[in-house]
């Protein structure tokens, strides 16, 4: 068309600051939040390195703490995944659990006795088949995810005590239990925490820059707009559930390999942590927004807590409930705060801008 | 009398409202005027206490007033009757009107629903709404629940009435039936402020208008004194064109899409037409004629119960809005845009480009190319001449316009063959609607597009299209051709469609 309206300021402006921040065009806002993340995070740091007799600094401290990390990032990652498309995910921890399972049947010697390299993507896949299984039910019969989840839950967990018995599987081979105890040589940075920093890496990438991700978004932020512009909703409501599925028994298996045992149990009570450390790490709650670095700094400081209850405040690790709680809420609150700050300061940006006058837009 | 004085109010990248004036006596119906983003349902929230203005005072009957909440408003005895309709929608008639005056039995707490049901009774007939008041709220037309809404007003002796763009949900039978309603308030010693952008809507049945643009205080004139181009003048400040915007060069050898008798229950009778490249095939018929329903079965969204499509000469069955879009070639601009059309919380860019995202992808790191990106949403922002300050700006801070433009915008990137243009100019003003039926205009003349034209607004209709349809009861009725040709005046045209409907 003709007259080129000059009314843009050029979009190299408004770039991105980091590149694995991600939300569909909230770039700015997620990366302020995620410093107050970071800055809460060396807060509790500072909290737990000052209180005497403190043995935080430690490599074997920090060693464990950032296993537990690893754990309750993949775990808010397979949270994340179902609250991107507007859904969530009940039955995550009994996903945990019923993969840890079936990764117990193939690992231990007293059953199939596979090696790792086989029983860990039978596991992945395991998980994959219930995350699926949540998809399809959600989708076809038009079931909210909380109902269906709910259910599958009950199910998977049944599953799990039927065929375990309640039975722990410990004749791992030794391989299996070196990486989740492995560190790097020198660095003392555990290899279970890079595991899942890389797999949030790619997970920043598929929702910054693919297609797939991008429609995701899309799905969660709107899901009637999300069709009619042409993308399948049901297809990515599917596809999110097996990646969540997938993240679940990805958890579990670090979670094994760390503990050298396969225990039935696991992920008994970690619905509640899946939903704390992705809600602070900034996940929003309606769908179409998510930030990776967040969840990490989410399970940072969720794990801060929950180590500075126990360590520090030699109060038993139940009571860590009660501030994981108070801490979704401080997190919310904070945001919304967050929020009326930042429409604040876009309405005297607005001020000081351009006023619209009449004769600026010329018509053809 | 309700009076503002030296009012300013600012968003983020908008000053809503700059230093305006006005005044509202009891007994007078005061339209206030102006474009989308001219100011007026920020000047109604800040009279009804839902935004706080940043300067200025608001007196009533000469005292200086602070609305905190809602509240404060309602009980000054200031009533707003919203464009989008909020009711409860489980509740009865009845219990909507009375809610802020349940009626008990003594000092029980107890409802006294005799009562209730009553005194509603009353109001609704002041309203002429002849319902029983114990009817549910949802199963009420729009324009039943917004007599509703001013029955309530009654109830609660409202002494100011706002209406914000009463009548964009009502048919032109049920526009008329609330006139009469109005002018009896009127006399009745209410204050009455009409938002409209309707111009004729307006010089038919207010007294006084009061003109916003960008912000600021135009003007306040009687009506009496007024022609519809001062008016028009006074809003977008230069004259507004009625003509058609120029023949169209149909190209009837190639047919882009034909339907054959097309039926799905309540929403298509036995429905057939063609459309060809570079046609405006308008769509024209009240809320409910089967327009949008075609129109949703057409791009996949429903499935017809018999008939069949045609795309480019050769039959297809359309699975999806993905098939119809990217395999077809059909795209569809939705009506609604803020519920349908648009990610309010994404960017402009992103909204723009959510089309063609698989089209610009790197092919071997799977990554979408941000510089394509960019580019495809300046192109299109720039051709549609958004007003934004950014790309990155996010489409709720948008005005109602510029939403539409880059609701549209969507699907001009997506590059279809076949357009489907739902109402694109409801909520709009006049100079951005303007530029969109240039915009549609061009895509048939130019861009060598097959357009449908879906709309209820007749000036926009006959201005735009190369020929029109005529809906009624989920069926064509008629049909007009060469709407283009200069010869044909408007008022040929107009009657036509008349004859077709009537």
């Amino acid at each position: 068309m003709e007259k080129k309206v000059v009314d843009m300021e050029p979009a190299a402006e408004a770039k991105q600051p980091s590149g694995k921040k991600v939300a569909a065009g909230k770039g700015e806002l997620v990366s302020g939040r995620t410093l107050g993340l970071v800055m809460s995070a060396a807060i509790l740091v500072a909290v737990l390195t000052l209180t005497p007799k403190s043995t935080f600094l430690s490599t074997d401290t920090m060693a464990f703490i950032s296993n537990y990390v690893a754990f309750w990032a993949m775990l808010a990652l397979a949270q994340a995944m179902c609250l991107v498309v507007g859904g969530m995910n009940l039955s995550v921890g009994a996903i945990c659990s019923i993969t840890t399972v079936v990764l117990g049947l193939c690992l231990d010697s007293r059953y199939l006795g596979l090696s790792g390299c086989i029983a860990v993507p039978i596991m992945m896949l395991a998980g994959c088949v219930a995350g699926w299984i949540n998809g399809l039910l959600i989708v076809k019969l038009k079931i909210n995810s909380f109902i269906v989840t709910l259910s599958t839950m009950f199910v998977y967990m049944g599953l799990r005590s039927g065929i375990s018995g309640g039975d722990s599987y410990n004749r791992l081979p030794q391989s299996f239990k070196t990486i989740g105890n492995g560190t790097v040589a020198g660095l003392g940075v555990p290899y279970l925490i890079l595991v899942v920093v890389a797999v949030l890496a790619v997970m920043a990438f598929v929702f910054n820059r693919t297609v797939f991700g991008r429609r995701l978004l899309a799905t969660g932020g709107n899901a009637e707009a999300a069709k009619l512009s042409g993308v399948d909703t049901d297809k990515m409501t599917v596809w999110a559930n097996v990646l969540s599925g997938l993240f679940a028994a990805l958890a579990a298996a670090l979670y094994a390999s760390y503990m050298g045992v396969a225990t039935p149990g696991t992920g008994d009570d970690w619905v509640i942590i899946s939903f704390a450390v992705a809600i602070i790490g900034g996940t929003g709650l309606s769908g179409g927004l998510v930030s990776m670095t967040g969840i990490l700094m989410g399970g940072v400081i969720v794990q801060l807590i929950k180590y500075g209850i126990v360590q520090v405040m030699k109060s038993s690790d139940y009571y860590a409930n009660c501030f994981l709680g108070a801490s979704i809420l401080l997190a919310i609150v904070v945001d919304r705060v967050r929020e009326t700050y930042d429409e604040k300061a876009r309405s005297s940006a607005g001020r000081a801008g351009r006023k619209t006058g009449p004769g600026q837009d010329t018509g053809p | 009398m309700l009076e503002l004085r030296s009012i300013s109010k600012n968003f983020p990248g908008i000053k809503a409202l700059d230093n305006v004036s006005l005044r509202f006596e009891p007994g007078e119906i005061h339209a206030l005027m102006g474009e989308n983003g001219a100011g007026k349902s920020t000047a109604m929230k800040i009279i009804s206490g839902i935004y706080q203005p940043d300067a200025g005072e608001i007196y009533w009957d000469g005292k200086r007033l602070s609305f905190h909440t809602y509240r404060d408003s309602i009980n000054a005895g200031i009533y707003i009757v919203y464009q989008e309709i909020q009711v409860i929608p489980e509740s009865s008639i009845a219990e909507n009107i009375m809610l802020d005056k349940m009626i008990t039995l003594g000092k029980s707490g107890i409802v006294d629903w005799q009562a209730i049901n009553e005194t509603a009774a009353r109001y609704m007939r002041m309203v002429g709404l002849d319902l029983p008041p114990t009817a549910v709220m949802k199963h009420l037309s729009a324009a039943h629940k917004q007599l509703a809404q001013i029955a309530k007003a009654l109830a609660a002796n409202a002494k100011a009435l706002l209406l914000d763009e009463p009548t964009s949900s009502l048919t032109q039978h049920e526009a008329d039936n609330l006139f009469p309603i109005l002018r009896e308030l009127k006399n009745a010693g209410v204050t009455i402020i009409f938002v409209s952008h309707k111009i004729e809507e307006v010089m038919g049945l207010c007294d006084k208008v009061s003109v916003l643009r960008d912000g600021a205080h135009v003007g306040t004139r009687l009506v009496s004194q007024l022609t519809k181009d001062d008016l028009i003048r006074m809003m977008i400040g230069r004259e507004c064109n009625d003509e058609h915007l120029g023949k169209l060069d149909v190209n009837r050898e190639r047919e882009m899409l034909r339907v054959e008798h097309i039926t799905r229950a309540d929403k298509a009778h036995d429905v057939g037409f063609a459309v060809y490249e570079g046609e405006v095939l308008g769509f024209y018929g009240l809320v409910g004629a089967g327009r949008t329903e075609l129109a949703r079965i057409i791009i996949g969204q429903d499935r017809p119960d018999s008939g069949t499509i045609y795309v480019r000469g050769e039959p297809v069955r359309i699975h999806s809005i993905s098939d119809s879009l990217y395999h077809h070639r059909i795209g569809y601009v939705t009506e609604n845009r803020k519920e349908e059309g648009l990610f309010l919380q994404s960017s402009i860019q992103t909204n723009i480009t959510i089309t063609i995202w698989q089209y610009i992808v790197n092919r071997l790191t799977r990554s979408i190319s941000s510089v394509k990106e960019t580019k495809a949403a300046q192109d299109m922002a720039t051709a549609l001449q958004v007003k934004a300050t950014s790309l990155q700006q996010r489409v709720e801070d948008l005005s109602g316009g510029n939403q539409q433009k880059v609701s549209i915008g969507k699907w001009l990137a997506a590059d279809c063959d076949v357009l489907i243009i739902d109402e694109p100019t409801v909520g709009v003003d006049v100079g951005a609607k303007e530029q969109i039926h240039r915009l549609i205009w061009d895509l048939a003349r130019k861009q060598r597009k097959a357009v449908i034209l879906i709309s209820s607004d007749m000036r926009e209709i006959i201005r735009v299209s190369s020929r029109i349809l005529v809906f009624k009861d989920q069926r064509i009725v008629g049909e007009l051709a060469d709407v283009d040709d200069p010869i044909k005046t408007y008022d040929e045209i107009s009657t036509a469609i008349g004859r077709y409907l009537a």
